[in-house]
């Protein structure tokens, strides 16, 4: 079953140029309708037990790995809705041909990501990122302007390079442990991993996975790509695929680095991300770039928070992680209409109304104000962060206080846009307003619901920080140590 | 294959990596990039080789009737292929970017592109270019200064592109 969370949109994608006009309309929404109840399976059974599949019946360490716990299940299942909720329904005009392959690439995409969730080996995890990443790039040169051409180019450059230190971080790994397999790194991580050569492998899966994850150093293609992409494709791949790059690097963090230094080479980049991140944000003067900013900043905040040690930081990182994948796309959406500078905004509120108050609602959440999701999610991670010795991690609880004054700042400098009286603004679109429903349904479901969703958050953090437990799942027999010569 | 002959193959490895990645970084020609970053993929492929390599192995190939010899590790091999495929295709992908790239700013100068970019973006936004307060040495290039009624600047370089 796990095996389809990936095999079957794409195999779909590739059918879907084959198919006659109505089954093509509908394949692609029925796949994602069919990985959104995998994928409640999942959630429903890994809560128990994470769920393990050895393609091919090669008993791992041997063989292709799916591993998914409850984790995995939650954003298989993310990958689903939100793919369908930024679904490309209808294309422009004359331009039918192109829809067929944004619906395609759209599918590859979520594959890819619903590969990533459940890879069990590091070797899937780099062809199921190039998969993402080569998808995100048709995705993104989508619009036949001249400045999406030049961006995508410059994305295009980035993610190669970073391809290639993934690759060659992924050789270093099998090199020293003879294995790419995630359980048996895990194992064999003590004798062989944890020295000089193994956190330079680690450094270099960092920045080269880091580049979807807009982690600081190879996040320069986000505010050029999402400043010029349609909005839907800037709200799959700042909602979605970061997540999911964010998700492999806490994997291979938590179960084959578990060193002080690397948790420090995360938090001192996460850091980095949220200061330049919010205050680049803070110089835009347009939406779409304000809102490619802010969420690098969100990541770092993430990265800041998968650094700690212990389950805390993997609840905090992943409060975080979720809520800015609900909360980023709507914001993206409405930028479709919006996206323009502060000035055009003015009398936007009066236009439509129901597309302003999603707009506050998701800043407001966006900045932590208390009863929104956004405000437990800033919660555990200063707690978190205050929990840890003093010296960096009270740096980094200050940078994110600090930056909170500069995201309120901007924020409410939209916000007063949006409400000033007569202006120039469009009126909103009925699809952005219809999906902001939906995802503003959600944010407000998990306020109310914070204080039942805390057990299961808890859970779910501490079965993805229990190393041995992953350990002793996939090899259930002790694994003969075969390291490399 | 000797000692010297594998140091010498992963110095070259290592270098071809080094070489190449510094071409990305340092080009402002696209199609120089895109060699470049060729280059360090051969590096990358090449290293991932090199790791599965076994002093006096065969080729990874069970024959029946043929007395199983020490092989070279396939499964560096087996991710060679992926690795160049992949990167076979990222290639072209990036340079039909490049050729459209080209089509519509009629340059390959990255520096220059990436300077109409930003204008254009600016421009599509309706937002003034990000500027300095302070007058660079040499007098100012962009942008024009705003007009008397108060519309948007006329963006540099947008009377080249016709």
């Amino acid at each position: 079953m796990i095996a389809l969370v990936p095999a079957l949109p794409l195999l779909v994608a590739f059918l879907l140029p084959l198919m006659p006009a109505l089954p093509r309309r509908l394949a692609g929404p029925l796949t994602l309708l069919a990985i959104a109840g995998i994928g409640v399976k999942l959630v429903g059974t890994t809560f128990a037990q994470p769920v393990v599949l050895a393609v091919g019946d090669y008993a791992p360490p041997l063989g292709i790995t799916f591993y998914a716990d409850a984790v995995s299940g939650v954003f298989v299942l993310a990958v689903a809705l939100v793919t369908l909720l930024l679904w490309p329904w209808t294309a422009a005009r004359g331009a039918e041909e192109n829809l067929v392959r944004k619906q395609t690439l759209t599918l590859i995409v979520a594959a890819a990501c619903g590969g990533l969730a459940v890879s069990g080996d590091l070797f899937n995890v780099y062809v199921f990122y190039e998969l993402a990443a080569v998808a995100c790039y048709g995705l993104a040169a989508g619009i036949r302007t001249a400045a999406a051409q030049v961006a995508t180019f410059r994305f295009v450059v980035v993610g190669s390079v970073g391809s290639l230190l993934t690759l060659i971080g992924i050789t270093l790994i099998y090199f020293r442990a003879g294995t790419v397999n995630m359980a048996h790194l895990a194992e064999l991580a003590p004798q062989t991993l944890h020295d000089p050569l193994g956190l330079t492998a680690f450094l270099l899966i960092l920045l080269g996975v880091g580049v979807k994850a807009e982690l600081f150093l190879v996040n320069t293609w986000a505010p050029e790509v999402y400043a010029t992409a349609e909005a839907r494709v800037s709200a799959l791949l700042a909602g979605l695929v970061s997540k999911l790059a964010l998700l492999v690097l806490v994997r291979l963090l938590i179960l084959v680095f578990p060193l002080p230094e690397a948790r420090q080479i995360v938090l001192v980049l996460g850091m980095l991300g949220i200061l330049s991140g919010e205050f680049a944000a803070f110089r835009a003067r347009d939406m779409r770039r304000m809102l490619a900013w802010s969420s690098i900043g969100q990541l770092g905040a993430a990265f800041v928070a998968f650094a700690i040690p212990g389950p805390a930081g993997p609840m905090a990182g992943l409060a975080i992680a979720l809520h800015h994948l609900v909360v980023k796309p709507t914001l993206f959406l409405l930028a479709e209409r919006w996206g323009g500078s502060l000035d055009q905004l003015a009398g936007a509120a009066r236009r439509s109304p129901i597309g302003a108050a999603l707009f506050v609602l998701f800043a407001l959440s966006l900045l932590g104000v208390p009863p929104l999701p956004g405000f437990w999610a800033k919660y555990l991670l200063l707690t978190a962060l205050a929990a840890q010795p003093a010296g960096i991690w009270w740096l980094a609880g200050f940078v994110v206080l600090l930056t909170t004054a500069v995201e309120a700042t901007y924020l409410f400098r939209f916000i007063g846009a949006l409400y000033r009286r007569a202006g120039p603004a469009d009126a909103q679109t009925g699809y952005a307003v219809a999906g902001g429903g939906v995802f503003a349904a959600t944010l407000i479901a998990a306020a109310l619901a914070a204080p039942l969703l805390a057990a299961p958050f808890g859970r779910m953090a501490s079965q993805m920080a229990d190393t041995a437990a992953y350990v002793a799942r996939v090899l259930p027999a002790p694994a003969q140590s075969g390291v490399a010569p | 294959m000797s000692e010297f002959a594998l140091i010498t193959l992963l110095a070259g490895a290592l270098g071809l990596i080094a070489i190449g990645i510094a071409g990305t970084l340092l080009s402002r020609n696209l199609y120089r990039i895109l060699l470049a970053l060729s280059v360090a993929e051969s590096g990358g492929n090449l290293l991932l080789v090199l790791v599965g390599f076994r002093r006096d192995a065969i080729a990874p190939i069970v024959e029946p009737g043929r007395a199983l010899l020490t092989m070279v590790d396939p499964i560096p091999q087996a991710m060679v292929l992926t690795s160049i495929v992949i990167g076979v295709g990222v290639q072209a992908l990036a340079l039909a970017m490049a050729i459209r790239a080209r089509n519509s700013y009629g340059t390959l100068d990255m520096d220059v592109m990436q300077a109409r970019m930003e204008n254009d973006i600016v421009g599509a936004a309706g937002a003034m270019p990000a500027t300095s307060q302070e007058k660079p040495a040499g007098g100012r290039p962009l942008p024009p200064p705003l007009a008397d009624d108060g519309e948007p600047p006329r963006l540099a370089f947008k009377e080249l592109k016709s």
